[in-house]
């Protein structure tokens, strides 16, 4: 007891003082720092620039880094509070082996020991294949470089995919189908540049609220935004197309049906830069306006408008994000995207571009440089060039890579059910939150003989069933580079130490590759991080994502630079400028996407259509922010939003607790939110919070091309449980 | 192709009037949503703060545009980094009210710091004059290190701006960062805003007094409270049912559990010492123990509101206020009742000439003293407390338990049927006040009235039962049923403990006046 305290004399001046420093200006003395060490945001894909503060070796602080061209001088809220992320009570600070029931502690040597023990003994005994590794989009272009040849040359296992495919992936297919290879075409300016916007299933002002800057310095603009929900986004916009859930596909073909029929289409760009335009002629005819309207339940004149506003624009951009990546349609919802700007000439201008808006800090890193959906450097599995030319680079026998991909996601989930999959290592991602259908990823992880999990927390849902789990360096801990979304790579740099033991993930690579005896022939040579980032750069040469005119020193001296940046030459702001796509002809396919309802319709016993989503204080599983106590403050809990004609009828109200049912699981206790932003006959839920977890009741339903999960629609019922908060009645 | 051309797009234009060749299409961009858009591109560019010094009649103030605001809360965060606050504190808030129907149904989200208003409540209440209102800036600055800790800005604030921090003991409040301003530095939350939707500009106190419309919003308290400086661009096309979003649950509030002892005290103290000096005149003799007893309960109760305060050890800084605030004329008037009170008593002890004018100075200050209790409650931000009632049931709790007091103390005494009477009469008086009060509560449109009706009959249903059943049992069957000791003391520990519950429902059903809160903003802790 502080009896000076009690008394009133003291009043913690100390700790609430204030003070100014040059490089802060008047503030909270205690949130001033004896340095600001620059790096790159480790949440979302926007990439922001961000300085953290640190005083006696620990990150007090974080602020916009202003000279980054990203994001401004501004960061979003989970931004201006990520320091606290860094030291934070649940972080992991030694490896941990289970013994008996217990997690115990005990010496990298012996955990690392066990690792390669019992991954090598399983290999022998199922087959190499056996081991199954799930990664992530949050660790830097070097340890994704790093850890895609350990995995797949040091282990040899071909089962290997990151959580990306949980959220991207639809994008990826979409993209190679269509041009021929994956990569984002446009840059964020062109937000700026484009007079008519259509954003899909993106709700940019919660997801990557910093991105709404663009839309802001573009008051020429009229943004359209096609989302079921009237998210935050969809008020902002001049014209919301309020759709059916997963309707897109319809409304995009049907955009494109009224563009060909009234000519509103770039038939030069056409004849040179595409092929199929005439079977994709036919193709739509079958989606005239009176069917889409129909399908989409939007009127027809909703569907002319947004036509002739796109078909009319000088510079149409298209922005989508997990609307439509979340589907089983996933892929061919994105290749009609990219439909709509081929059929107009909008890619490779200013302005103009299909544009997946990605998810995760370095989803975009992985995708290039790690050895998941294809070989680094996005060479193609099935291509004996591509093969060649990198077993020539790495000096490695060509028969050691896989001629086709491993399993996906979803699959590596179902062969462990299976008991194909007899082990798993799981680095930097949460599914016992992330995953759909949470029984089936629960028997998977029951059936496994060893189950590692790196992560810089403990415990996490997915850390509590390791057997092994080994505590790595986060974000201000490492460095390393991004890439964002728009194809800049950024520098990421460390702050302050790992607490503990921890260690940078490819610290903890390269020392399983030593004790598997393969560190010297794949990574010789490497005494840095540095040297994996040149090595990557050397390998990602002529590619569509070269590197190889970018060095640690330029992305210092010249700043976040887009690739692709060959060495002597300007970076690109824009791919496909010269029509040219790299595809067999050089031109890009317009492809046949048809339209289908959604796997699981609502029936009478389960009537609402469930959509999942995000809120701007969170990010994805919660590991992070739920650390950050303002966030929590912010958003404490989940929710269920449901329109109050439908709570009527079943006699729900405001901050009642329900559960959330469906054929597969229940979510107990959410709170019910009424609100006219959802529509009637469907409910919203974010999916953030492992207390109450969406991913109990939605499906395993998952795009045949990209394996994304179909998290967005499931059939759902509400029922109350409880009536707290609002009792007075 | 021809981007000259336009086409209407009303949006009760139909599909035939749309033109289907290409030479006739003519399309016209209309701004659906949100006027900016016309707005030319330098929007972006515009000043945070202002380029220029204040003029003599100008203050500083905030601009909040609604139509721009994403509720990214990112001011939230900023603020609370640049003051060191603890995430449960927050000197700026983002609120909700939302509008319409699916899917023409619109949210918009309210930033708020504190308004720097023309009429400061907060400053106005203020026993130790904690607030200051720069006379250069206009901005409405608060001490912690003259702050006591006795929380009745937060009562006087109808935007809830003033937020105690029980980790210090004093109150905080947003001060506009007026130290970053005079660097030339934006406040922490106009700077960290992505969509520039906060800006501090300068006012013209005088045009500003003679129209404050632009204040208001929905979801916002009136304005006219205490003339808020905050000026808020709203959308053109607001819903009309456009409103809270927190209507649904509301939180109690803090019991303040001192000062239910405090009030319930030294109200029975009060009409104690009136009883006995009303016998007094009568020529029945007072009870030794009776006076003795009111006197020292009144000293002890005044006392036990210090632990009330965040800062006990400077109480006695609370009498700086007389000017301005009931909470010093409250302290001033019930030490004076305390110590007239025990000059009473010493009359009556020592048998000391002055008896009856000692004991007309101490029911003059227990008047007085309860009468400036009750002010205190009586602010605009919290309207069940705004009304006579208050007042109505401090006195009532002093005429039903200051006869009891002196009935069980003295039992014995001639005046049984004399002071049954005057209990019977002051449980009446407050059933009356409470049947009254709720009456008015439950039938009123207002918002936090109605909701504290709801509370009352809801959620605190048992308690205001139980409130009744002591006040009925202890104020009227007891005093008419028991004729011993015991009974006596057991009417006054019932109806004291009826009076202890009623004023802890006034305590804790109390809707205050505040912004819009976001719908799932955390319940305070009861």
């Amino acid at each position: 007891m502080n009896w000076r305290r009690m008394a009133g004399l003291d009043t913690l001046e100390q700790e609430y003082a204030y003070s100014s420093s040059d490089t802060t200006g008047y503030t909270s003395a205690k949130k001033i720092p004896e340095k600001w060490v620059a790096t790159t945001c480790g949440y979302c894909s926007v990439g922001c620039g961000i300085e953290v503060g640190v005083k006696d070796g620990k990150a007090v602080a974080a602020r916009p880094l202003t000279s980054h061209p990203v994001n401004r001088g501004k960061l979003c809220p989970k931004g201006l509070s990520e320091h606290y992320v860094i030291d934070a009570d649940n972080r992991l600070r030694y490896p941990l082996l289970r013994k008996g029931s217990k997690l115990m502690r005990v010496g990298w040597e012996e955990a690392l020991e066990a690792m390669v023990e019992r991954f090598r003994s399983t290999q022998a005994k199922y087959g190499p294949d056996s081991l199954g590794v799930l990664s992530t989009g949050q660790l830097v272009t070097e340890e994704f470089y790093a850890l895609g040849k350990l995995v797949q040359l040091g282990f040899g296992t071909k089962n290997y995919d990151g959580n990306t495919t949980l959220c991207m992936a639809s994008a990826v297919s979409g993209y190679k189908q269509s041009f021929g290879s994956d990569g984002p075409p446009g840059a964020y300016e062109d937000l700026e540049q484009a007079d008519v916007i259509l954003l899909v299933g993106a709700n940019i002002a919660d997801n990557h609220p910093i991105l709404c800057q663009y839309l802001d310095g573009n008051p020429r603009k009229t943004l359209i935004v096609a989302d079921p929900r009237v998210s935050k986004t969809a008020m902002m916009a001049d014209l919301h197309l309020p759709l059916k859930p997963r309707s897109d596909l319809a409304l995009i073909n049907g955009i494109a049906h009224i563009l060909i029929r009234h000519g509103l289409i770039d038939r030069d760009y056409i004849a040179r830069h595409t092929s199929g335009f005439d079977e994709l002629a036919r193709f739509l005819e079958a989606y005239a306006p009176s069917r889409v309207a129909e399908i989409t339940g939007l009127s027809e004149e909703l569907l002319y408008k947004t036509a002739f506003l796109y078909g009319r624009a000088k510079a149409g951009f298209i922005g989508w994000t997990m609307g439509v990546n979340h589907s089983t349609l996933g892929a061919a919802t994105v290749s009609a995207l990219c439909n709509l700007s081929l059929l107009t000439g909008n890619i490779g201008r200013a302005g103009a571009a299909p544009f997946s808006i990605t998810g995760q800090c370095n989803a975009m890193g992985t995708r290039e440089a790690g050895f998941t959906s294809s070989m680094p450097g996005y060479r193609k599995f099935d291509a004996a060039s591509d093969r060649e030319e990198l077993a020539k680079l790495w000096n490695i026998d060509e028969s050691r890579l896989p001629v086709k991909r491993g399993l996906a996601y979803p699959d590596i989930v179902e062969a462990a059910v299976g008991k194909r999959i007899r082990a798993m290592w799981i680095i930097a991602t949460n599914p016992l939150v992330s995953f759909p259908n949470q029984d089936v990823l629960r028997q998977a992880l029951s059936n496994l003989e060893f189950l590692v999990v790196q992560d810089g927390y403990h415990p996490t849902p997915t850390t509590e069933l390791a057997d092994l789990v080994l505590p790595a360096a986060i974000w201000g801990e490492k460095e390393g580079t991004y890439t964002n979304s728009e194809r800049r790579v950024s520098k990421v740099n460390k702050a302050v130490e790992p607490p503990g033991e921890a260690r940078s993930d490819i610290d903890i690579f390269l020392a399983v590759a030593e004790k598997l005896g393969c560190r010297k022939e794949l990574f010789g040579g490497w005494s840095t991080v540095e040297d994996a980032f040149n090595e990557w750069a050397c390998v990602s040469k002529g590619r569509l994502c070269d590197y190889s005119g970018l060095t640690y020193r330029s992305l210092v001296s010249k700043g976040p630079t887009q690739w692709p940046c060959r060495a002597g030459e300007e970076p690109t702001p824009r791919l496909y400028a010269d029509g040219k796509f790299p595809t067999a002809d050089g031109r890009a396919k317009l492809i046949c996407a048809d339209w289908q309802p959604f796997p699981e319709q609502p029936t009478a016993a389960h009537p609402f259509v469930l959509n999942t989503g995000r809120t701007v204080e969170h990010w994805h599983t919660r590991t992070k922010t739920r650390e950050v106590p303002i966030l929590e403050r912010l958003s404490p809990r989940a929710w269920l939003e449901m329109n109050p004609r439908d709570a009527g009828q079943l006699g729900l109200r405001s901050h009642d607790r329900v559960d959330v049912i469906s054929q597969r699981g229940r979510v107990r206790g959410v709170e019910l939110r009424l609100t006219e932003i959802i529509a009637p006959g469907q409910v919203f839920m974010p999916f953030h919070f492992f207390e109450t977890n969406v991913n109990e009741v939605t499906q395993s339903a998952f795009d045949p091309i990209s394996r994304e999960p179909n998290y967005k629609q499931c059939a759902v019922r509400v029922e109350r449980t409880a009536r707290p908060g609002a009792a007075w009645q | 192709m021809a981007h000259t051309a336009k086409v209407s797009l009303n949006a009760n234009s139909n599909v035939a009037e749309l033109p289907l060749l290409e030479s006739e299409l003519v399309c016209i961009v209309a701004p659906a949503r949100r006027s900016l858009i016309q707005l030319a591109p330098e929007t972006r560019a515009q000043p945070l703060i202002p380029q220029r010094p204040l003029n003599p009649g100008e203050q500083y103030r905030f601009h909040f545009d609604m139509t721009k605001c994403i509720g990214c809360k990112c001011c939230v965060v900023a603020c609370n980094e640049q003051n060191g606050n603890p995430a449960a504190i927050n000197w700026r808030r983002v609120g909700e009210v939302e509008g319409g129907h699916y899917p023409n149904a619109h949210r918009y989200h309210l930033s708020m710091g504190c308004n720097h208003c023309l009429e400061p409540s907060c400053l106005i209440g203020c026993p130790v004059e904690a607030y200051t209102k720069d006379p250069i800036t206009g901005v409405v600055i608060h001490s912690a290190e003259t702050c006591i800790g006795c929380q009745y800005c937060t009562w006087n604030c109808s935007y809830g701006v003033p937020q105690y921090n029980p980790e210090r003991g004093v109150v905080g409040k947003c001060d506009l960062c007026h130290n970053r301003l005079a660097d030339g530095m934006a406040p922490a939350c106009a700077a960290a805003c992505p969509e520039q939707a906060i800006s501090v500009e300068i006012v013209n106190t005088a045009e500003w007094r003679a129209d404050y419309l632009s204040a208001n919003a929905p979801g916002l308290p009136s304005a006219g409270d205490s003339i808020s400086t905050t000026r808020i661009t709203l959308p053109d096309s607001l819903p009309p049912d456009t409103g809270r979003v927190d209507t649904q649950r509301i939180a109690l509030e803090h019991p303040h559990w001192p000062l239910v002892f405090m009030l319930v005290l030294t109200q029975l103290a009060a009409g104690a010492i009136a009883t006995l000096w009303m016998m007094d005149l009568l020529g029945r003799a007072a009870s030794l123990a009776a006076v003795l007893g009111a006197a020292a309960l009144a000293g002890v109760s005044l006392n036990a509101a210090m632990l009330h305060l965040g800062r006990p050890a400077y109480a006695w800084r609370a009498l700086k206020g007389l000017r301005r605030s009931w909470l010093s004329r409250e302290v001033l008037g019930l030490s004076l009742f305390a110590g007239s009170a025990a000059a009473y008593a010493a009359t009556v002890l020592l048998h000391l000439p002055g008896r009856s004018a000692a004991g007309f100075a101490a029911v003059l200050f227990a008047s007085i003293g309860t009468l400036c209790s009750a002010r205190i409650y009586m602010v605009p931000a919290r309207p069940a407390w705004n009304a006579r009632y208050t007042i109505a049931q401090f006195f009532s709790t002093a005429l039903l338990l200051g006869p009891l007091f002196v009935w069980a103390v003295d039992s014995s005494g001639a005046g049984r049927e004399w002071l049954t009477r005057a209990a019977i009469g002051g449980a009446t008086a407050q059933l009356l006040t409470v049947a009254l009060s709720f009456l008015w509560l439950s039938r009123s449109e207002v918002l936090e009235l109605r909701s504290s009706a709801l509370l009352l009959s809801g959620r605190l249903k048992t308690f205001f039962l139980l409130r009744l059943a002591l006040l009925l049992g202890g104020g009227v069957v007891l005093p008419l049923a028991a004729h011993s000791g015991q009974g006596a003391i057991a009417a006054l520990a019932v109806a004291l403990a009826g009076e202890i519950a009623g004023r802890w429902l006034f305590f804790v059903s109390v809707v205050p006046k505040s912004i819009a809160s976001a719908f799932l903003a955390a319940e305070r802790a009861l």
